[in-house]
């Protein structure tokens, strides 16, 4: 259960800005969230999302004690900044610098890079000669799909790329190309290397939002007493009244 | 990748780099292509790269000078990869990849150990040499070595044992202690601090080198760090900090526990430290950062609160006793109604089944068999220590069992609970709360982590999650299993809790056949390249066997696991055992009793697929069901022996499901440990009522037996011996004679017999210890007859001992008092010995009973002339008569009292209380003899009247025996009313001349009068019903009716 994993700075609910009439709002407004938590909140964010110099400078700003030193938050911005830019082979070569152990002990996240690196070389290869892709893809991906059918069935789609040219590509592949994978990948071993050192997977605000979610979510199975829509309070104008994201 | 080169040519480079940052370079290329890519790693090895990286790391020891690596690198801050010096860095890089390796899996082991990779690894763990990266990555590779051992599938246990020999030496073990210590709240160092605990509960599985651990002050720094959690979850008592500054006690309150270090790993490796002894044990509870963060109420100033809830508590009827027996912790815990536990507690132990007590095994005494046995007897009888304070650390663990989020926790919690209910540690009302708040928590763990279990998994890749629902699923039936050995109580509420059938059910599912039982062969586009396996065939270059997938490897220690389980519920209760058969769990028993096992199958279809000549036979360590450790065969062995307590399982399913044969096969095992095992069972399939008793007699087990019963293994030779005493019960005669000429009388009187002991147990005592202290102890050893007191005199703790003289309170003498008397009694040889020795002296006695016991009376007068006959009348007589002297003891009590008094002023109140107890129990085991010697004469009594004039005429035997009337025993007295009245049994109208004499000389003697006075004042009832009954034969009251059975006297 997610949610009962131990958050560090447990903060008693978001703030909410908006008067209104609604009984449960005017509950809302009652809660008084200490600036302080609210501050180690943002801290820890940016702590563990990887953002060491905005994390500094806030921590100078909000006048926060300083927080254990972690060894890996550079490592982990380094790493994520080559994924996002595609030097994958320098972000496995990063990782490796970092700690051995991780892909050596978790494959899905080594086969998740090096297909990676295999649609770069593969997008690098639009008009020239594929062998090095299709070269790399054998050495590199294919002993470890022979063992794996999710890994087989990734693989597959992924070379498909080879033989359907960049512009019209069914939405899965297109997908591929996308730099949302990138992100995503980059956002996994970001969580690989935090759990492995923090035991903690991700920033503490990201569980109360999904508590926020989940427990808006029961409520309203429930029948309670709410109103229509509850804003994030976020800025003055909620635009568009989105269910919460709870990812 | 983009620059990759062909291997050759990559080493080459390697090996002949300009300088550092060229060989920092290509090493970071050769780990890019290695990490995580076993084929990339198998071409490697097969160039030779090991013996190359072992080469790297061999440098520094010779380029550096001895006095060590420059003082300033030693306490520099921890830095970063960058920081080190370039031939830092090499070694860094040599070190992740020799870890690289290992995770490879356990092929690689055979390389890795064939280059010596161990003691260079080993070079680099000291971290005042070391920088810290180096620390941490040397112990990352023992770590996967570790793992790797663990995955060997047959090799596992010596390969991990060889680790074990190599890690736990006094250099190293020092470097552990250093890592634990250091103050540090980096990271790296709550990483290394981990990896330490977390190799000290894999590999410290022998209880030597959990001795010298635990000298060596590990143990004190893991229970410092146990307290820095206490520390850190604000649970110490702020009221007591005066009291501390006063001990000198306040300075060793540790630091909370910094974030990264983990209490599960923490709790795990002091619960295998402490294991099962009574002494290690008590230093964790000593240890002064426990004794300060953890204090009981009663050393700080009273706290009137605390008294006033204590006292609403109680009005309002949720708690009993004294106020005093808690500490403030308690109140964390949910208040236990008043449910007289006393009365339930108490109620079960008189109600053994009935067979209980004939079909009693001697495991409970056999020294070596199950790792508890003897101590658990001990503990419990012992209980000296209840007068003392319970310690708080054992509330706070319940507390933190219910409170904690963390599974793995809990269960290490648990496990550690378990040590300290084991040793007597508790409070007495501790086991009623322990049955409501702990137990169901196991179960309920239990229950969640069987559910979760069976998702498809990959074959080698198992992610961290699933391995800490393996490994809390794998640690909670033993546990389990330990906490409930002794008390019914405990195993009412687990069965109660529904753990009983869920144990069933684990051994079952951990027979589901594994679908790839080690790791296949990775793809390869071009397969002929897998003969070209490098120029040269040396061992260094070639991988080992595959080893087994971790599936594979979850699912035998499921079995060992759930098997203890089994083993524990089956101790005490009919009806659990009558319950667990019915689960159908004996095809799996039985495999489990096999190294390679089959599919389990039922007795009937066994039958059936064996006619057809179906079964199928899997190629060695290929397998679906695996290779069973000796692990898996001693708790198998266990299993089978608690469940042939019962009569109708003996004749019903256990012999449904031939056992009997594997566990012969298993006497014959190489192991000890699994002979001794083997052999406790064969005492209960021995026995009258067994149907295996004849298949195994014509299979040859009065050979192997009678072999055993010479060895010079004690445990092994008491349960041969004892295996043989049932197999003479109420058998032909011709088995009987064989089983004595195989045995040989002259062994026989020497088993029993007083006189050679002494020497052999002082020349034993000199051989054995040897091997179990340190080097050090042996110049005490050579002072002659001091041999008793060798060790506690050299014995130092390690806590006040390294910390210097600060610490002078009350509370730390009585508790160095109470350590030195537990470990007096814990390594007393002298002692350990004596008990083994009449353990045996017992069973001999009892083995000429029961050759001796025939119910018809020709045969039976004929048995004892041909006893006499082998054995020599008057010697049996004079060896009779020696047992009953109770001064041959007094020179061990002697030296014992004395030497306990001898450790000066150091040995407070606490320790001389004890040495009473010490004393009585050196008696209690006599008192055991005494019952032996006068049922034996009983049995002689009850042959012919020759046989009765016999007993009759040895008037200093029956002197001896008259002094034993108030022994404390009450066995002791029964037995004597048994004894008369047999005495004077009237055999037809031809003895009855000879009655009148027997009860002549017996009034003589003054056994009338005794026996009127057991009449009388004895406390027992059955005793002084017993005694009316002999004292009216005596006196000829009760005439000619048929009092006395013949033969059999009820036993």
């Amino acid at each position: 259960m997610d949610l009962h994993r131990r958050v560090q700075s447990q903060t008693s609910s978001t703030s909410t800005a908006t008067p209104s009439k609604h009984a449960f709002e005017t509950r809302v407004a009652d809660v008084k969230s200490p600036k302080s938590d609210i501050n180690a909140l943002i801290l820890d964010y940016l702590m563990m999302e990887g953002y060491p110099k905005a994390a500094e400078k806030f921590q100078k700003e909000a006048n926060l004690k300083p927080r254990q030193e972690d060894p890996t938050i550079n490592a982990r911005q380094q790493i994520q900044h080559a994924i996002h830019v595609g030097d994958i082979q320098k972000a496995i070569s990063d990782l490796n610098e970092l700690d051995p152990g991780i892909l050596d002990s978790d494959p899905h996240l080594h086969f998740s890079l090096l297909r990676l690196q295999l649609i770069e070389l593969i997008r690098n290869a639009r008009g020239y000669d594929p062998s090095a892709a299709i070269n790399f893809a054998q050495e590199k991906l294919a002993p470890r799909a022979a063992s794996n059918e999710q890994f087989l069935k990734e693989l597959e789609k992924t070379m498909a790329l080879l033989i359907f040219p960049a512009d019209k590509l069914q939405p899965d592949l297109a997908a591929l190309l996308h730099s949302d994978l990138r992100r995503n990948t980059a956002a996994q071993v970001n969580e690989v290397v935090l759990q492995r050192h923090t035991e903690r997977r991700e920033a503490a605000i990201r569980q109360l939002v999904r508590m926020r979610a989940w427990a808006e979510a029961s409520c309203r199975s429930k029948k309670r007493n709410l109103p229509d829509r509850i804003e994030l309070g976020l800025n003055g104008d909620d635009n568009g009244h989105d269910p919460m994201v709870t990812t | 990748m983009a620059h990759s080169q062909s291997p050759p040519a990559l080493l080459w480079q390697i090996q002949n780099a300009r300088n550092h940052a060229e060989q920092i370079e290509f090493l970071r290329q050769l780990k890019d292509g290695v990490v995580g890519d076993v084929r990339a790693k198998e071409t490697w090895v097969n160039h030779g790269i090991l013996q190359f990286l072992v080469h790297l790391l061999q440098q520094k020891t010779t380029a550096q000078s001895p006095s060590g690596l420059g003082s300033k690198e030693a306490y520099a801050p921890i830095s970063q990869t960058t920081d080190l010096p370039d031939d830092d860095r090499v070694r860094l890089l040599a070190l992740q990849l020799i870890a690289s390796f290992a995770k490879g899996g356990p092929s690689f082991l055979t390389p890795l150990n064939a280059v010596g990779a161990v003691p260079v690894i080993l070079t680099y763990i000291c971290p005042h040499k070391n920088p810290a990266r180096l620390v941490l990555t040397s112990l990352r590779a023992l770590s996967d070595m570790t793992e790797a051992a663990s995955l060997s599938s047959r090799t596992s246990i010596e390969a991990t044992a060889a680790l074990a020999k190599a890690l736990f030496v006094p250099r190293y073990i020092e470097s552990l202690c250093a890592i634990l210590d250091a103050e540090s709240a980096s990271s790296i160092v709550q990483e290394q601090k981990c990896l330490v605990a977390s190799l000290i509960s894999r590999l410290c599985k022998e209880p030597r080198y959990q001795d010298m651990l635990a000298d060596a002050g590990v143990l004190d720094a893991l229970a410092t760090l146990l307290a820095s959690f206490v520390v850190a979850r604000g649970e110490v008592l702020p009221f007591t900090l005066d009291t501390l500054e006063r001990e000198g006690l306040a300075a060793v309150i540790p630091q909370p526990a910094p974030r990264g270090l983990s209490l599960a790993l923490i709790l795990e490796a002091i619960s295998v430290l402490i294991a099962d002894s009574r002494f290690r044990t008590g230093l964790l509870l000593c240890s002064p950062a426990i004794m300060a963060v953890l204090t009981s109420s009663e050393i700080g100033e009273r706290n009137s609160q605390i008294y006033r809830t204590w006292e609403l508590l109680k009005k309002s009827g949720l708690t009993h006793g004294r106020p005093v027996d808690r500490s403030a912790l308690d109140y964390l815990l949910p208040a236990v109604p008043v449910t007289t536990p006393r009365f339930l507690l108490s109620q079960h132990h008189p109600s053994f089944p009935s067979t209980g007590r004939s079909l009693e095994t001697p495991a409970k005494h056999g020294r070596a068999t199950a790792r508890f046995t003897t101590e658990d007897r001990e503990w419990l009888v012992g209980g000296g220590d209840t007068e003392e304070p319970e310690s708080p650390l054992i509330p706070w663990l319940i507390h933190l069992m219910r409170s904690g989020t963390n599974d793995h926790e809990k269960v290490m919690a648990a496990s550690v609970l378990a040590s300290l209910f084991k040793g007597g540690f508790t409070s007495p009302d501790r086991e009623f709360s322990l049955s409501v708040l702990v137990v169901p928590v196991l179960c309920h763990l239990l229950k969640d982590y069987e559910k979760e279990r069976g998702k498809s998994l990959d074959a080698i890749f198992v992610d961290s999650e699933t391995a800490t629902a393996w490994v809390i699923l794998e640690r909670t039936p033993a546990v389990l299993a330990r906490l409930i050995a002794d008390s019914v109580f405990l195993q009412q509420v687990t069965r109660d809790s529904g753990a009983l059938k869920l144990a069933c059910k684990l051994l079952k599912d951990s027979y589901e056949p594994t679908a790839i039982p080690s790791p296949p062969r990775p793809w390869t586009p071009n397969p002929e390249e897998r003969q070209d396996t490098g120029d040269d065939k040396f061992s260094t270059c070639q991988l080992g066997p595959p080893g087994q997938v971790p599936l594979c490897a979850h699912k035998i220690r499921m079995r060992e696991s759930s098997l203890k389980l089994i083993t524990s519920l089956a101790t005490f209760k009919e009806e659990f055992r009558k319950e667990i058969v019915e689960q159908d769990i004996l095809p799996s028993v039985a495999e489990s009793l096999s190294e390679t096992p089959q599919k389990p199958t039922p007795p009937k279809e066994k039958l059936k697929t064996e006619e057809d000549g179906t079964v199928p036979m899997h190629p060695a360590g290929h397998s679906p069901y695996g290779h069973n450790p000796t692990s898996v065969l001693i708790a198998a062995c266990h299993a089978v022996r608690t469940l042939a307590r019962s009569v109708s399982n003996l004749r019903t399913v256990l012999d449904d499901n031939c056992v009997a044969m594997p566990i012969f096969k298993l006497l014959k095992h190489v192991d000890i440990d699994v002979k001794i095992a083997a052999c406790s069972v064969i005492c209960n399939l021995l026995t009258e009522s067994s149907p295996m008793r004849d298949p195994l007699i014509k299979a040859g087990v009065i050979g192997v037996l009678c072999l055993y019963a010479r060895s010079d293994n004690a445990g092994l030779r008491l349960n041969a011996l004892w295996a043989l005493k049932h197999l003479v019960h109420m058998t032909d005669r011709d088995t009987k004679k064989k089983c004595l000429e195989e045995l040989g009388p002259g062994w026989l009187i020497q088993l029993i017999c007083d006189d050679t002991e002494d020497e052999a147990l002082h020349a034993r005592i000199m051989g054995e210890r040897r091997p179990l202290t340190d080097a050090d102890e042996d110049e005490v050893m050579d002072t002659g007859d001091g041999y008793a007191e060798a060790t506690d005199d050299v014995w130092q703790w390690q806590a006040i001992h390294r910390k210097g003289p600060g610490f002078d309170s009350t509370r730390m003498r009585v508790a160095d008092g109470m350590l030195r008397a537990l470990r007096e009694r814990e390594f007393d040889e002298v002692r350990k010995a004596r008990e083994a020795d009449l353990a045996i002296q017992e069973q001999g006695l009892d083995f000429i009973r029961n050759l001796i016991a025939i119910p018809q009376q020709p045969a039976q007068a004929e048995m004892i002339d041909y006893i006499f006959s082998e054995l020599g009348q008057d010697r049996l007589f004079d060896i009779l008569a020696s047992k009953l002297r109770v001064k041959i003891l007094r020179p061990f009590a002697r030296r014992q009292s004395s030497s306990s008094g001898t450790p000066g002023g150091g040995a407070g109140s606490g320790a001389s209380g004890r040495n009473v107890s010490i004393d009585s129990r050196v008696l209690y085991p006599q008192s055991k003899i005494i019952v032996a010697v006068i049922y034996f004469l009983t049995h002689i009594a009850a042959g012919v009247p020759r046989h009765r004039q016999l007993v009759i005429a040895q008037e200093e035997l029956l002197k001896l025996l008259a002094g034993h009337f108030n022994n404390k025993d009450v066995d002791v007295r029964r037995s004597l009313c048994h004894l008369l009245k047999n005495l004077v049994w009237c055999d037809g109208t031809e003895d009855r001349r000879g009655r009148d004499l027997r009860v002549f000389e017996l009034e003589k003697l003054g056994f009338l009068q005794k026996l009127e006075g057991l009449e009388r004042n004895d406390a027992e009832l059955d005793v002084r019903e017993r005694a009316k009954e002999a004292a009216s034969s005596i006196k000829g009251e009760a005439g000619e009716g048929p009092q006395v059975p013949h033969g059999r006297v009820d036993y």
